[in-house]
């Protein structure tokens, strides 16, 4: 089964995957805008201050009782990157409606406060987006931007994606710079959100019992708003995806910070994403690379050699990008460096036991059918693939995994081309479990 | 083989206990899901590192209980268990806590073959000197790893400041100089003392029968076993708080705060400990919440970020009130707190605010029953607290303001709060200047 499909109007779709299955149902409502360098954190600074604060709910403490009226919805704001575009907009997971007594308008509520977010923020005086809470979030941004060095894997992780993307405008920071988000006026981030609703096209995504019902919500509470906004002709629907030249040397980079441990990162392109035939060979390789416990960076860097603790893979399937990365004590670093290329030579050499071979595709085959369990799961799945036109059936996606041969991906690791690689150097000395006596 | 049914008409759920004859507790969830998720624990965590065994006390290393998680996964014949089961196709993992220690897969096929596996791995332990050494390698970079993030380093600190001698002060992993004195035979001492099968819980959920479950735990654990006793050993802890605060510094953006309130109150029973729980954390989703007035003032005044958090613990052997966050000035912070609090106590707990919040936890409880790793886990924190899972949304029920108002005014002295602060590193600043 896949979701079924909905043009509830040209503006508005809504993928719905009946089920009875769960107690919380999911509704999200996601819109797909290009990635600029100027543009991204402005909209995540715009989707903020469109949660801080609207003209029926004026304050976040007005929007969370609303919420636990509504028992218990948990309403999130929606911001990531998907090749390159920037998919926002907000998610809401909430006890089915089965148990709610019919009289509570469940789904209305939760459209409402939707609504009130997204056409309804509260104004100044002078019609633009309200002083106090503009500038409270720009600094709550700047905050965030510092913090990321609370998390030195996370940081790492960022400085390694904005380097390898360089020259693609998913490089771009979703949060962006203290400089950039502080030059940010009212009158830009009024303007963004008026643009943002000029031409907005929403896409829905449900996991629950009462489809029908959602169709009526979202065409009384949401449709009406959108129609009264729209001015000019609808923006363009699907992905944008940029991929630069490859290039001919690695980049090299290094940052220290105050830390016991190093994160070493090492960025490849594969040349293949989602919409490529040997899509699922490349899954295959960063499976058995370094994405399940038995892959080559577990069972030699780590098991074999205990040099980390934390060695893993991550594959972009939208920018064909894979990302390896490894705490490890800083002075390990040219030898984890080494003990990783050596396992990606082997993987060139075609050096993949039958066992590593059945094992991934085992897993990948058990994810596949595992996401039907999480709503969550089910909407990137679907809707990711839906956004990139890609067949989403689980059957044929198995079939494929199956069909993968030691050859193709060994083909494909030859092809891997290394783009980038960054370090940051933990320069404290660590290691005592830090006791307070 | 006894048995007993648990069932909850609001839920819709049922599950069954079945006391297996090695002593053994198996319970089996049943799931109409597309994965099946196992979870085979002992009630042995890091904090029981002082036990009495032959009528000699022995106390060994810190971080041993994790130590002995990560080495179980190594068989005698030189395979490691987590290539078992990814060739039958099963995601396995483990962790363990300050109570307990867990082993765990969760599956779409091959469910009695990797089920068989998990109960063979845990209960047949192989150690040698190398195994050992290798692993304190990749450890000590779990412990650095560890040490590197900001707020676990703030609760840690937290728990310095609360409690004078219980060992929840101690991280779970050790310090690289503890796990240097672990041996194989200090190993196998732990695990003959705590995974014996009377100290451990099978919990199967998903789309699996009884008789499929107990059909391969008959075929791995043995029928009879010699009867075993276990003594734990904590040190005497007195009621107040160690310390009223502990700073350190790190590398971190803003300062960080854990604000703990000892709950000196450690009740035997399970059924009036579960109720204590339940009203502990209703009381503090009143309080310390998204939607409540303190957050509300705090946050919109600038004074914290949106990382504000407030729950509720306990265990026989612990209990407390954490509130954590982030703020340039964390004092003026704990200065609100207790000025909110004592404002609440002098003018009661507004009803509709009661209410509302209670529906929250309500709905909480219902949504809780979604997947079968929750749903395990869940029956496990419930089980090794001696308490019965289906019996908690009634119970939330029957809480009232007025008990609540009274556990406020109690809970919530002066000589029970402690604060920990993890500063940004002092040279940082001055370069900024």
């Amino acid at each position: 089964m896949i979701p079924t499909f909905h043009q509830i109007a040209p503006e508005l779709t809504l993928r719905a995957y009946p089920t009875e299955k769960f107690k919380a149902a999911m509704l999200s409502v996601s819109a797909v805008l290009p990635i600029t360098r100027e543009s991204a954190c402005k909209t995540t600074l715009l989707l903020a201050v469109l949660r801080r604060g609207t003209e029926k709910y004026p304050n976040l403490a007005a929007i969370n009782a609303r919420l636990d009226y509504l028992f218990g919805t948990e309403l999130s704001i929606r911001n990531y990157y998907r090749g390159d575009s920037q998919i926002i907009g907000f998610s809401a997971d909430f006890l089915d409606t089965v148990y709610v007594p019919r009289e509570e308008m469940l789904l209305e509520g939760i459209l409402d406060v939707i609504s009130q977010m997204l056409f309804h923020p509260l104004l100044d005086g002078d019609g633009l987006l309200l002083e106090r809470y503009v500038e409270s979030e720009k600094e709550l941004q700047c905050e965030s931007i510092r913090s990321l060095k609370n998390s030195p894997r996370s940081y790492a992780t960022e400085k390694c994606r904005a380097l390898l993307y360089r020259d693609e405008p998913c490089g771009a920071s979703v949060v962006g710079s203290e400089e950039q988000v502080m030059s940010i006026t009212r009158e830009e981030l009024t303007a963004h959100w008026k643009e943002l609703l000029s031409n907005l096209r929403l896409d829905a995504f449900f996991v629950g019992r009462d489809e029908k019902s959602l169709i009526s919500a979202l065409s009384q509470c949401l449709l009406p708003e959108m129609k009264a906004h729209c001015k000019t002709p609808l923006a363009k629907g699907g992905l944008y995806r940029v991929f630069a030249e490859p290039k001919k040397e690695p980049l090299y980079a290094e940052d220290t910070l105050p830390v016991s441990q190093g994160q070493l990162l090492l960025g490849y392109r594969t040349g293949v994403t989602l919409t490529d035939e040997n899509f699922y060979a490349c899954t295959l390789l960063n499976e058995i690379l370094g994405a399940s416990p038995i892959s080559k960076l577990f069972m030699n860097v780590r098991e074999k050699q205990s040099l980390c603790y934390h060695c893993a893979s991550s594959y972009n399937a939208y920018k064909g990008a894979i990302l390896i990365s490894c705490g490890l004590e800083p002075s390990n670093r040219d030898v984890a460096e080494r003990a990783i290329l050596a396992q990606l030579e082997a993987l060139r050499r075609g050096e993949i036991t039958e066992e590593e071979l059945s094992a991934a595709k085992k897993s990948l085959e058990n994810g596949y059918r595992q996401l039907l369990d999480s709503p969550g799961d089910m909407e990137t799945y679907y809707y990711g693939r839906a956004l990139l036109g890609v067949d989403s059936s689980l059957e044929l996606c198995r079939e494929r995994i199956r069909g993968v041969t030691r050859e193709e991906i060994a083909a494909l690791a030859q092809g891997l081309i290394l783009d980038t690689v960054y370090f940051l150097r933990g320069t404290l000395e660590g290691g005592d479990g830090y006791e307070e006596d | 083989m006894k048995k007993t049914e648990f069932s909850s008409e609001l839920l819709r759920e049922r599950y069954t206990l079945m006391e297996h004859e090695s002593g053994l507790s198996v319970y089996v969830f049943p799931k109409k899901l597309t994965s099946t998720y196992a979870l085979f624990a002992t009630k042995y965590g890091s904090i029981d590192n002082t036990f009495i065994e032959n009528g000699t006390k022995i106390t060994v290393p810190d971080g041993i209980a994790h130590f002995l998680e990560h080495k179980l996964f190594e068989n005698e014949d030189g395979s490691d268990s987590f290539s078992r089961f990814s060739a039958l196709g099963a995601d396995a993992n483990a962790y363990t806590s300050y109570g307990r220690t867990a082993y765990l897969f969760s599956c779409t096929e091959n469910f009695e073959a990797s089920l068989e596996e998990l109960l063979r791995f845990v209960t047949t332990p192989h150690f040698t000197e190398a195994s050992v050494k290798k692993e304190q390698g990749i450890i000590a970079e779990e412990i650095r790893m560890y040490e590197d993030s900001p707020w676990d380093r703030c609760q840690r600190l937290l728990f310095c400041a609360l409690y004078h001698s219980h060992p929840i002060r101690k991280n779970i992993c050790g310090s690289i100089k503890s796990i240097g004195e672990i041996t194989p035979s200090l190993l196998y001492q732990c695990h003959r003392v705590f995974y014996h099968p009377s100290n451990m819980v099978l919990i199967v959920c998903g789309d699996v029968t009884e008789e499929q479950v107990m059909a391969v735990v008959d075929g791995v654990l043995p029928r009879e076993v010699k009867p075993h006793t276990l003594e734990r050993v904590l040190p005497e802890e007195p009621p107040t708080v160690a310390k009223q605060r502990i700073e350190c510094r790190m590398q971190v953006s803003k300062p960080l705060f854990c604000i703990g309130i000892k709950d000196p109150v450690l009740v035997a029973d399970p059924k009036e400990r579960l109720r204590r729980d339940a009203a502990m954390t209703l009381l503090d989703e009143i309080l310390f919440s998204r939607s409540g007035e303190l957050y509300s003032a705090l946050f919109e005044e600038g004074i914290i970020t949106p990382s504000f958090f407030g729950d509720y613990s306990c265990t026989d052997s612990f209990a407390y009130h954490c509130i954590s966050g982030e703020a340039d000035d964390p004092e003026e912070v704990l200065r609100r707190i207790k000025a909110y609090l004592a404002e609440v106590m002098e003018r009661g707990i507004d009803r509709e605010v009661f209410e509302r919040c209670r529906r929250v936890l309500y709905s909480d409880e219902l949504r809780a029953y979604d997947s079968t790793e929750e749903i395990a886990n869940r029956l496990l924190s419930f089980v090794f607290d001696d308490a019965e899972m289906f019996s908690y949304p009634a119970l939330l029920q029957s809480i009232t303001a007025e008990e609540l108002e009274e556990l406020l005014r109690k809970s919530f002295r002066e000589e029970y709060f402690a604060i920990s602060i993890v500063y940004p590193m002092e040279t940082e600043e001055k370069e900024n200047e």
